[in-house]
This record gives structure tokens, C-alpha cells and sequence, in this order.
């Protein structure tokens, strides 16, 4: 029978299983690329602005290190970085490819670098005075960070923080060729191998509902504690 | 006591190495209100940026108190630095902080031996009904207000002060010059004050020193203003320069 025949609520009672399986799986490689953005990207990013040119702790060897290393995973073709870093999740995680976890080490890496970009761009934001400012005060470096630099900041590293999650979830539609599902594979697999377009599209909605909801509630949020 | 001995500083512009301080010695005594006056780019932010190590000498020594500051280890320097506050002419607050959290902030950084309560330096700059805003709603006037307070609270022996009233209009300017005299009757801390505003200088300092190209031309003694009113109106100014100023 031509599966566009059944009615669609039965066909998504049919494969809500695996939806949710799918989901899941998106759940977890979107989950350890945030935390690794944050817990990675952002002191990275933070390391790229204050060690540059002119700035506190200005140290042009470790700046270039850091500048090349982000640049690198950057201009990596994402499906050639999954593959490329296929030996060392197996070396690190004892298997590359058929689970979400083992899925997960290139998104964090990309995580890292996108947010690490938007956290130098935001500090670079923020006005000379508020360095000088904190400088004067005799504030510590650490201080200075989280007293000074994403206080005044906080709005943009959460509007940067938004966007990179939206450029997450559109690379991590990519990870099925390694086995490591998600919503994406789940509608590639279906729409595109089986033909079956409608399953398709009911995750593809899916897909946009989420990205509108996380794009919402980010600029909500800045919104809210901008209060320059 | 603050002592500048013969100090120099060059920077890099695009035509190479230019001197920016040229071998500076000058002495401000305890408690006194000094001026440093010259035009735009003499070297004044530099020169007062010495006083609190924001900045290094190429040459020559900061001495304060018989220490050279530049010499201090870290914790010494730090407890030094956090005697000396500083306003700056675009005042420097943070934007996303109330008025009594940026007050509050450098208190947040150190333990201090003697702070001001919170009330008394709200009340001492006129801004207890403010407390609660954030510095977009305030004027110019008032942000720098915040700075003062936010410099007074820790009781500085010193503070320095960048050109600290060239963001503000002449009525303005005289308030803010009215509330860091007031300061210095209070506290009696040193103040050096850069400005090129001789007006300024000359209501608020009793010595100034004259900046040229990186170079201290002349320490001249202030008269004091022979009567309160000496501080021009903008009305008075404007009839001076425009009606019978020069021709
Ligand atoms: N960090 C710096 N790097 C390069 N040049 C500087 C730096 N700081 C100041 N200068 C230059 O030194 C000169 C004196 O600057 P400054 O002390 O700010 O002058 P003023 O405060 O009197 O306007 C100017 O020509 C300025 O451009
Ligand atoms: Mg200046």
C-alpha cells in the first residue's frame, strides 16, 4: 500500500517512536555541544580578547595559537571534520560511529570555536573606559572578567550564545552518516531514502518550531538585562 | 606626598617613536588640590595615569610616599592602588549596573579599611533618588555624580580626576566642580584634576602645572577667585565672545 494513502495522524502515531527516539538522540548531542560551548567557548573566546594587541594580558603567542586553532576547526567542511575526527573519538571514546555520545565530540568542538568567535566579538564591544574603569580599581584579571567584561557584556553573549545554538542544530542534522541520528537523519532517512515526504516535513516542522522557540527566548532574555 | 622625577614615556605612532612625556619633575604635597593644564594630546591622561600605575614610565620615578610605585610587588601595588581612585570624563559607569551597584563596585574588588555607608555618599552627591536607576536615565551631570561617589565611598587619599567635567555644559561643569571642592573640604584627599578647561582649574586647584608637547613648561600658584561670581555664566560668556570678544 502507498504509504500516502494512511491518513497522517495515523502515520505519525506510527513512527511518534521514533520521532521521539530521534529527538532524543538530538536532545543529547545538542546538550554536551552547549555545555561544551560554555564551559569551552567561553573562556576561549574571552582568552582570544584579552590576550591580544593592546589588551590586559597581551601575549601574541598565545593568541595566535588560539586564533589558528578556531580558525582551523572553522574553515574544516563540517561533514570532512566528522570524519577527520573519527579515529580520535575512537581512540577517546572506544567507538566513532552507531551512538548519539560518540556523535557528540564535533559538535562540541564546532560548538567551542563558534561560541569562542562570538564571545571575542562581544567583548570587543564592550567601551575602552570599562577596562580602564576596572584597571583603576586595582581589579585582578578574574575580576575584571566577571565584574567588568560580561557584566556589561551579558546581552550579547547570550544573543551570540542563541545564534551558534541555531548553527548547532543545523550541524548536527549532519551526524546521521555516523550513526548518530537526531532529528535530522530521522527526516533524511524517511523524506529523502523512503519517500515517505510527510514524515519528513512533520519533523522538519519540528526543526523550525524548536529554532523559533530558542531564537525567542534568547532575544527575550537580552532584551530583558540590556539595560544600556 | 607625590613625587615625579624626571619621567619620560614614548609611545609608536605611524611615523615611529614619538615622546609623548619628556622628562617630567614635579612634587604635589598632601591634601593639596593640583592641576595639570594643557592642550589636547600634551600628555596629560599619561602623566596622571602614572599616579595610579595605569601606565609605566620609559624613565624616571613616581614616588609617593617615599615608595616608588613602580617598583611595588603585586599585593603591595594593589594596596596601594586601592587608595587612589579615579573619574574620567566620559565617567566610565557601567552601563548595566544601577547607580548604587556601580557606587558599591569597588568595594565589591577589596576589603577596605573605612567606606562611606551607601546613604551618606548618596545624600553627599544628591542622588539618594536615583539609587535604584540604571545610567541611561541619568544626565551627564549626574552620571558623573555616580563617579564621584563611586571614588568617594572607599575614602581615597588620593584622587585623580580626567578631565572630569569636559563631557559637561557650563552650568553642569560648576556644579560638579562645587561637589568635588565640597569633596575636599570633607575628605581633604589629594586631588590632581587634568583639564584643559583653565576655568575649572582655577576655581578648584591652588597649583597647576602647564603640559606642552609633553613637556612641563611652568608650576604656577592660582590666585583664588577674587569673588564667587568669577565663575563666567554661559550668558557671560557668550556676551564676552560674541558681542565685545575679539574682533
Ligand atoms: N597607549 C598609547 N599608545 C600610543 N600613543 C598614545 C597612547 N596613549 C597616549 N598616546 C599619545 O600620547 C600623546 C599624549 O596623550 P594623552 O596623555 O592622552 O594626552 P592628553 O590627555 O593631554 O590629551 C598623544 O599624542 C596620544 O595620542
Ligand atoms: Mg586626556
Amino acid at each position: 500500500m502507498d504509504p500516502t494513502d494512511q491518513l497522517l495522524s495515523e502515520r505519525i502515531q506510527e513512527y511518534a517512536p521514533r520521532l521521539m527516539e530521534s529527538l532524543a538522540e538530538s536532545g543529547i548531542m545538542m546538550g554536551f555541544a552547549i555545555v561544551a560551548a560554555i564551559v569551552f567557548g567561553l573562556p576561549l573566546g574571552t582568552l582570544l580578547f584579552l590576550t591580544a594587541s593592546g589588551k590586559p594580558m597581551e601575549n601574541s603567542w598565545l593568541y595566535q595559537m588560539a586564533n589558528i586553532f578556531v580558525n582551523i576547526v572553522r574553515s574544516f567542511p563540517f561533514l570532512l571534520l566528522v570524519i577527520a575526527m573519527q579515529p580520535a573519538i575512537r581512540l577517546l571514546y572506544g567507538r566513532a560511529t552507531g551512538d548519539p555520545i560518540a556523535a557528540s565530540f564535533p559538535m562540541m568542538l564546532i560548538a567551542i570555536v563558534l561560541y569562542a568567535r562570538f564571545v571575542e566579538q562581544s567583548l570587543l564591544d564592550v567601551p575602552r573606559g570599562v577596562i580602564e574603569t576596572a584597571q583603576s580599581m586595582g581589579a585582578t584579571l578574574p575580576q575584571l572578567v566577571w565584574k567588568f567584561l560580561y557584566v556589561e557584556a551579558r546581552s550579547s553573549l547570550i544573543i551570540g550564545f542563541t545564534t551558534a545554538f541555531v548553527s548547532l542544530i543545523s550541524y548536527s542534522t549532519i551526524m546521521g552518516v555516523v550513526g548518530g541520528g537526531g532529528i535530522g537523519d530521522f527526516a533524511i532517512r524517511y523524506g529523502y531514502q523512503r519517500y515517505e515526504t510527510d514524515v519528513m516535513y512533520v519533523a522538519i516542522i519540528f526543526i523550525i518550531i524548536f529554532v523559533e522557540l530558542i531564537q525567542k527566548l534568547g532575544l527575550n532574555l537580552a532584551r530583558k538585562i540590556d539595560k544600556r | 606626598m607625590i613625587t615625579l622625577d624626571q619621567v619620560s614615556k614614548s609611545f609608536q605612532n605611524n611615523s615611529g617613536e614619538f615622546k609623548a612625556i619628556d622628562a617630567v619633575t614635579f612634587t604635589i604635597q598632601d591634601h593639596e588640590r593640583f592641576g595639570i593644564i594643557g592642550e589636547s594630546g600634551a600628555g596629560k591622561s599619561t602623566l596622571l595615569r602614572f599616579i595610579n600605575a595605569l601606565e609605566t614610565p620609559d624613565e624616571g620615578a613616581v614616588m609617593v610616599d617615599g615608595k616608588n610605585i613602580h617598583q611595588l610587588n603585586k599585593s603591595a601595588l594593589r594596596l596601594y592602588q586601592k587608595q587612589v581612585a579615579m573619574i574620567f570624563q566620559e565617567f566610565n559607569l557601567l552601563n548595566n549596573k544601577t547607580v548604587e551597584e556601580n557606587i558599591r563596585l569597588p568595594l565589591e574588588l577589596h576589603a577596605y579599611p573605612e567606606t562611606i555607608p551607601m546613604e551618606t555618599v548618596l545624600d553627599f552627591v544628591g542622588l539618594r533618588d536615583k539609587r535604584g536607576q540604571y545610567p541611561k536615565d541619568l544626565s551627564g551631570g549626574q552620571k558623573q555624580r555616580v563617579g564621584i561617589a563611586r571614588a568617594l565611598i572607599t575614602r581615597p587619599k588620593i584622587l585623580l580626576c580626567d578631565e572630569p567635567t569636559s563631557a559637561l555644559d557650563l552650568g553642569t561643569t560648576k556644579e560638579i566642580v562645587d561637589v568635588l571642592k565640597k569633596a575636599h573640604d570633607t575628605f581633604g584627599m589629594t586631588i590632581v584634576l587634568v583639564t584643559h578647561e583653565l576655568e575649572v582649574i582655577k576655581e578648584l586647584c591652588t597649583r597647576a602645572a602647564i603640559l606642552e608637547n609633553g613637556m612641563l613648561t611652568d608650576v604656577i600658584k592660582i590666585e583664588p577667585p577674587k569673588n564667587k561670581k568669577s565663575y563666567s555664566s554661559y550668558r557671560k560668556r557668550a556676551l564676552e565672545v560674541l558681542s565685545h570678544g575679539s574682533d
